[in-house]
């Protein structure tokens, strides 16, 4: 009953949140509930720390050190972006943008997200994880068409279009493994829990778990953002609220990632390392180079941080497939430092939104003229996301290749060379992009402060995160993410 | 398992035969009510294939799933497509970024791919898999195919679910289906699925007055 718990608190509030009256409850119930979810997050994640691993309802729930790093990061920036959305959509409600009544399916669906990508990380079945991925598509598409104007639209259907047939792809993966255990192990094999795959995975069909392996990068990759099937995504992050756009970059990528990584495990476990390795590296590789020409010449800056979300994904799968202690450990740090700042960035993106009614670079200048506070932070944020030293990301991105370098392999020490060129260059696209705005004459007369104090809060609060992991790993997320190495090697 | 399955029924490969020329349908017609027709029509056909091999197996949660897709993809889902038609006045048949002739020509091709690749990969425990894996992996590849080809909104949702029938009918054929809550789950989400495109749809008739997914070009670099 621990775990399903978790599940729980996000649907009460959903409900509640559809089911009060007025506009300014909902806010409250929101916010009080993403606060209980993340309390409960944390006591939760202590006792399977303490245990090293739960599983609950007989084998339906399953939870390890993996787990707890993507709830973790689910609950943290779901709370900070409850927190701005109780700004931001305030003030967009003030201004007419939508009624009292799409307000609080706002809150309703922002929950049930919260929902199901919480069910994502806690359940142990392959097949429902699967469910649990195609669901937080479908709660998410009323979100990116939330204003309804054209451009909404398009970027609505092209995002459940895209993602729904890649996931469908997946299920085929999702399919012959199934398969394969059925023949492999008889009865045990008929639950499809990823623990009793596992403790068997040696036994399974070489074949047809590479196979699998395969559909399941590219349906669950879709998902990710991994390019070549990333094209969704930069339309849909620009297009949603704010708020989720910072939950789809900082959250719901991960939460794909994550059920790419539990294959990957089955899968070296069962051929070697050697194969899904390599396929994680090209892929990500290709993420990164992608996105490079699209950084250096936006002109949008949602775009802009959209198609940064595809590079940092992109170096995450890269983490993974290097494969070395270090490197591994750097990808999953990587995955919480990329969460908090690139939501902070996407905060940012809100703050100038409501303040310069515009997603033009073009118009916008003299960011830190106008509204000092985001001004400071967004700078905070560029350098923190372009990977500058000292802040978080650097941190990361350093360990990641560092350990690349020194391991000796040219096929990883190729694909780490140009993985720096990459960084370098996107770094130059971005501070040169964002900079622009954030200096110079303000090009037309904007009454001067901060928009909402509710998102001022949701800003710190992420930017302490940001902070803290610059100078300080504390000891048990250095414990947690040793402990994901172990889960991921131990295959 | 414990003591093998054997399903071999001349009647289910006639049943798998069919559901492939009906979701040749898909990419060989150019009238729309057609193609939902064909769709009901697969389904029912899988509905059949369902029952029996419920009944050759003896795997009673088969027959539950059955019951479901029976309701779900022969009656309702259908029947929502056929409002969906109606409601947003489609008078112009499907339109295709490339001709008839040459579909046809290519699901031949993504047949024999279908045939090729499966028969490579998997080693068959019997005939009964050996004859259905290759039409179900076909039928999925021609969903994908209409749907990368054909321009309507509404036709892509059709492909959609050309595909997800073809992943219902693999999963029967190698391992008699999914865990029954994995099953649920799946009929859950392709319901949900299904209304939600069905909306959009809608919705983008409303403010494009079409549903050519060619005018969606607002959002460009």
């Amino acid at each position: 009953m621990i775990i399903p718990l978790l599940l729980i608190i996000p649907i009460i509030t959903a409900v509640a949140c559809i089911l009060t009256k007025g506009h300014a409850i909902p806010k409250y119930i929101s916010i009080a509930g993403s606060f209980i979810t993340l309390a409960y997050n944390i006591f939760l994640n202590y006792n399977i720390y303490t245990h090293h691993s739960l599983i609950g309802l007989n084998g339906f729930f399953y939870m390890d050190a993996l787990s707890i790093l993507t709830t973790q990061i689910v609950t943290l920036v779901g709370f900070a972006s409850s927190l701005y959305s109780a700004g931001y959509m305030t003030v967009e409600f003030n201004a007419g943008e939508f009624t009292e009544k799409k307000l609080r399916w706002y809150y309703f669906l922002f929950h049930m997200f919260i929902f199901t990508m919480l069910m994502v990380c806690v359940i142990n079945n392959l097949g429902i994880m699967w469910v649990a991925i195609e669901a937080t598509t479908l709660s998410t598409t009323f979100l990116v068409g939330f204003y309804n104007k054209k451009q909404h639209q398009e970027a609505a259907w092209k995002y459940i279009i895209i993602c729904t047939v890649g996931i469908t792809l997946a299920l085929f993966g999702v399919i012959l493994t199934y398969h394969s255990s059925s023949s492999a192990l008889g009865e045990i094999g008929y639950t499809l829990n990823w623990t009793n795959l596992l403790t068997v995975a040696d036994k399974f069909e070489p074949h047809l778990i590479k196979l699998a392996f395969l559909f399941i990068l590219i349906g669950y990759g879709t998902k990710a953002g991994l390019a070549p099937m990333h094209t969704w995504l930069p339309d849909a992050h620009s297009q949603a609220p704010s708020p989720i756009s910072a939950l789809f970059s900082g959250v719901l990528l991960n939460c794909s990632m994550y059920g790419i990584i539990r294959y990957h495990i089955i899968t070296s476990k069962c051929v070697g390392a050697d194969y899904s390795c390599t396929l994680l590296m090209v892929f990500g590789l290709i993420s990164v180079i992608v996105s490079i020409p699209f950084i250096l010449v936006q002109r949008d800056y949602k775009r802009l941080f959209a198609f940064s979300s595809i590079e940092h994904i992109g170096f995450i799968a890269l983490g993974m497939g290097f494969g070395g202690m270090y490197s591994v450990y750097g990808a999953e740090l990587h995955t919480f430092n990329h969460a908090v700042a690139k939501s902070l960035l996407f905060f940012c993106a809100g703050n100038l939104f409501l303040k310069y009614k515009t997603r033009e670079m073009e118009g916008i200048r003299g960011v830190i003229k106008t509204t000092p506070i985001t001004g400071v932070i967004l700078i905070i944020a560029v350098l923190a996301i372009t990977g500058t030293p000292p802040f978080n990301i650097f941190v990361s991105e350093f360990m990641v290749l560092a350990d690349s370098f020194s391991s000796g392999n040219a096929f990883i020490i190729v694909f780490s060379s140009l993985l720096v060129v990459c960084i370098a260059l996107i770094f130059v696209g971005f501070v040169y992009n964002v900079f622009k705005m954030i200096f110079g004459a303000p090009v037309q007369a904007i009454p001067t402060g901060e928009v909402s104090k509710f998102t001022i809060a949701a800003m710190c609060f992420l930017l302490f995160f940001v902070m803290i992991i610059s100078f300080y790993v504390p000891p048990l997320l250095r414990e947690i993410l040793s402990n994901i190495y172990d889960i991921v090697r131990n295959a | 398992m414990e003591q093998p399955i054997i399903v071999n029924s001349r009647v289910i490969d006639i049943l798998a035969v069919l559901m492939l020329m009906s979701t040749i349908i898909l990419v060989g017609t150019s009238r729309l009510k057609t193609c939902i027709w064909a769709y009901a029509f697969r389904s029912f056909l899988l509905t059949v294939a369902s029952g029996l091999i419920a009944y050759f197996s003896g795997l009673h949660h088969i027959y539950i799933t059955t019951g479901i897709s029976l309701l779900l993809k022969v009656i309702f889902l259908p029947g929502l497509l056929f409002y969906i038609v109606n409601k947003t006045n489609i008078k112009k048949e499907i339109e295709s970024f490339i001709s008839y002739t040459l579909s046809l020509l290519l699901s031949c091709g993504i047949i024999l791919i279908a045939y090729y690749a499966t028969l490579s990969i998997i080693q068959f425990e019997n005939t009964f898999m050996r004859h259905c894996l290759p039409v179900s992996f076909a039928i999925t590849l021609i969903g994908f195919f209409a749907m990368i080809t054909r321009k309507k909104a509404i036709t892509q949702v059709l492909g959609l679910v050309a595909m997800e029938d073809g992943l219902f009918f693999a999963a029967l054929s190698t391992s008699y289906g999914m865990p029954l809550i994995v099953e649920l789950g799946l009929f859950f989400d392709v319901l949900v699925s299904v209304i939600i495109m069905g909306i959009y749809v809608y919705r983008i008739k409303e403010s494009f007055d079409t549903i050519d997914t060619a005018f969606l070009s607002e959002l460009r670099e």
